[in-house]
């Protein structure tokens, strides 16, 4: 068979293991700050390309990861390389910075069309940031190819894809023919971690192709997000601390004010 | 100006509607009358009669879209179906339910008005000097609150479940129910659907109480403890649960189908647990909607007690059992208690 052209679309985010009070609000630029936290993939774009490895493990597969916003860190970027990336494809212009997912889809279209024939394209459910969820069936409408979202597995199969996918009651099993596109959940699995010196050495000779707006040639104007407001949700609540002269104590305290308070 | 329709998308379940189509009915109703416009509602399926019914008690127009190729879901199919009759009928809002089938419709509805939607919000608002729509929407796992406003009609977004009340007054009188004929393009239903499995397990949702174990509990001892806690509170509440963030997921000590969080189930309890959880973002997007938070955490510097109600700084290996004894113990004391009322009852006893 021949060999798969798997793309993966990933997004560069604030790491989501950080703690909630790193991030705070610049009204004026109507921007999200976040203040000493390690840059990351998004979640559930790792998610993706553990599923494109778990169909690489079964056949021969090419997998081009791309990129899109802010330069990738250098961890980020050696970690998505040493797990088994082939080629790597950034796309960074300040042009890309806070447009919308239809703007967003777009630079993902055309950079697609670059790299040529593909057989799949995955992408994560959603952000962690935003959380729109809107990308991966945006690019798939663009590209008029069949789309299955929420995927909890991801095999390929004599020509079409078969997916595994949350529904309201449980699971779907379904099957599109390639090319498809197919937006990834958490349940794939984590993204298999690789520390090998040999992984990292081949990752640090892994081509890795960067590309601004005028590469692309894009042709529809891009834009950003309609934001009207942004504000610091503060659900900060008067945290009332059980005392006790020991950890058994408290426990036992808090049954107690569990009970007088009518939590219980 | 011209008479604006607020339009949503009604979901019909098995056993007749998803409870977000009440939700949607209220909100939509908010948002007519801010427009000085009606409310209407479509669904989409298959032998659909009893639920269009239901639902013209409280929509002025329902229309409804019935079809045997309709039966099951296909968000290709319902999209396009979906974009027909707005092309048609071209209402001022869409609104319609984040549940997981329409966050696959959504944006394919969007992407065919040539519209944006901003999907997950949990609130609306109607601009009052331009009437474009402005949506809230908790971003960055519910520590930001964004709110996006929409100028293109029809201003399309999704509301997410539990957000707003469900609507409890009916119309005085009944909507008007629409036949709206399809015309299905077979070409459209790329997917095909090979079996349906329904999923027993825990349902996390459903859960009264959650107790929650993090990246502190590094062991299977540890998880032990937290399931004597679940166990014990079971004698207080009808659904106790375990649920776990992901770090204690990623070390395989509870399924994954307990994970809590962004990358998990979102839930909304009335008793959350969290034990040796810190609070990272990821974490409370998932559990900020419970209406009780306790917090039992070593680290007294840990995000997690400032969106709590109560917290306890100690050893949750300590902690834990205490309070779990003492549960069952003021629990025996109840039952001790109509135990002695009862007895003491005069001319019982022989």
């Amino acid at each position: 068979m021949k060999e798969l052209q798997i793309i993966v679309c990933v997004k560069q985010v604030p790491d989501p293991e950080g703690p909630a009070d790193a991030f705070s609000v610049d009204l004026e630029a109507k921007q999200v700050v976040s203040t000493g936290i390690a840059p990351f993939l998004n979640p559930f774009d790792e998610n993706a390309l553990e599923a494109a490895l778990q169909i690489k493990d079964n056949h021969a597969a090419k997998i081009t990861v791309v990129s899109m916003g802010e330069k990738l860190a250098q961890p980020v970027l050696r970690k998505v390389l040493a797990v088994g990336a082939d080629d790597l494809v950034l796309l960074t212009d300040s042009q890309f910075k806070d447009i919308d997912s239809y703007s967003g889809a777009y630079v993902l279209l055309t950079a697609i069309k670059r790299i040529g024939p593909y057989d799949l394209i995955l992408t994560g459910r959603q952000s962690s940031d935003w959380g729109f969820g809107i990308t991966g069936l945006h690019i798939a409408e663009m590209l008029q190819i069949p789309a299955v979202s929420l995927a909890r597995k991801v095999v390929i199969e004599d020509g079409s894809v078969i997916v595994q996918k949350a529904s309201k009651n449980g699971l779907d099993v379904v099957k599109a023919p390639l090319p498809a596109l197919v937006t990834v959940s958490n349940e794939v699995g984590e993204l298999r971690y690789v520390a090998s010196v040999l992984a990292n050495r081949a990752a640090a000779k892994k081509p890795i192709t960067i590309l601004n707006a005028a590469d692309l040639g894009l042709e529809q104007e891009l834009k950003g997000r309609e934001i009207f407001t942004l504000s610091v949700f503060h659900n900060e609540k008067k945290c009332r601390l059980i005392d006790g002269g020991s950890a058994e104590e408290k426990g036992r305290n808090l049954a107690v004010i569990m009970k007088e308070d009518g939590v219980i | 100006m011209e008479h604006a329709k607020v339009m949503i998308l009604a979901d019909k379940s098995e056993s007749g509607l998803d409870p977000v189509t009440y939700e949607l009915l209220q909100m939509g109703r908010k948002l007519a009358s801010d427009l000085q416009g009606s409310l209407a509602a479509v669904i989409i399926g298959h032998g659909i009669g009893q639920a269009v019914e239901e639902v013209s008690q409280y929509a002025d127009e329902v229309y409804s879209i019935d079809h045997a190729r309709l039966a099951s879901f296909s968000p290709e199919l319902h999209a396009s179906l979906l974009g027909q009759l707005c092309r048609k009928i071209a209402p001022a809002v869409m609104l319609i339910g984040a549940t997981p089938e329409n966050m696959d419709l959504a944006p394919r509805f969007a992407y065919q008005m040539g519209v944006q939607v901003v999907t997950d919000s949990v609130q609306f608002a109607v601009e009052p000097e331009t009437g474009h729509l402005l949506c809230t929407k908790p971003v960055y796992g519910g520590r930001i609150i964004s709110v996006f406003k929409l100028r293109e009609r029809p201003y399309t977004a999704t509301l997410r479940p539990k957000a707003v009340e469900p609507i409890d007054k009916p119309l005085s009188g009944k909507g008007q129910i629409i036949q709206f004929d399809p015309e299905i393009d077979e070409s459209l239903a790329k997917i095909e659907v090979i079996e349906k499995i329904k999923e027993e397990g825990v349902d996390l949702n459903k859960a009264e109480v959650i107790v929650a174990g993090g990246r502190g509990v590094r062991n299977a001892e540890g998880v032990d403890h937290l399931r004597d806690l679940v166990k014990a509170l079971r004698k207080y509440f009808g659904s106790v649960e375990l649920g776990a963030s992901r770090p204690l997921v990623d070390t395989h000590l509870v399924p994954s189908s307990l994970q809590i969080g962004l990358t998990g189930e979102k839930v909304s309890p009335q008793l959350y647990i969290a034990v040796a959880i810190s609070g990272s973002l990821q974490h409370l997007t998932g559990m900020l909607g419970a209406k009780k938070i306790i917090a039992i955490n070593n680290n007294p510097d840990a995000y997690i007690f400032k969106v709590s109600d109560y917290g306890v700084v100690g050893n949750f290996e300590n902690v834990v059992p205490a309070l779990k004894r003492k549960l069952e113990e003021l629990h025996e004391g109840v039952a001790d208690n109509s135990l002695r009322k009862t007895s003491s009852r005069p001319g019982r006893s022989g």
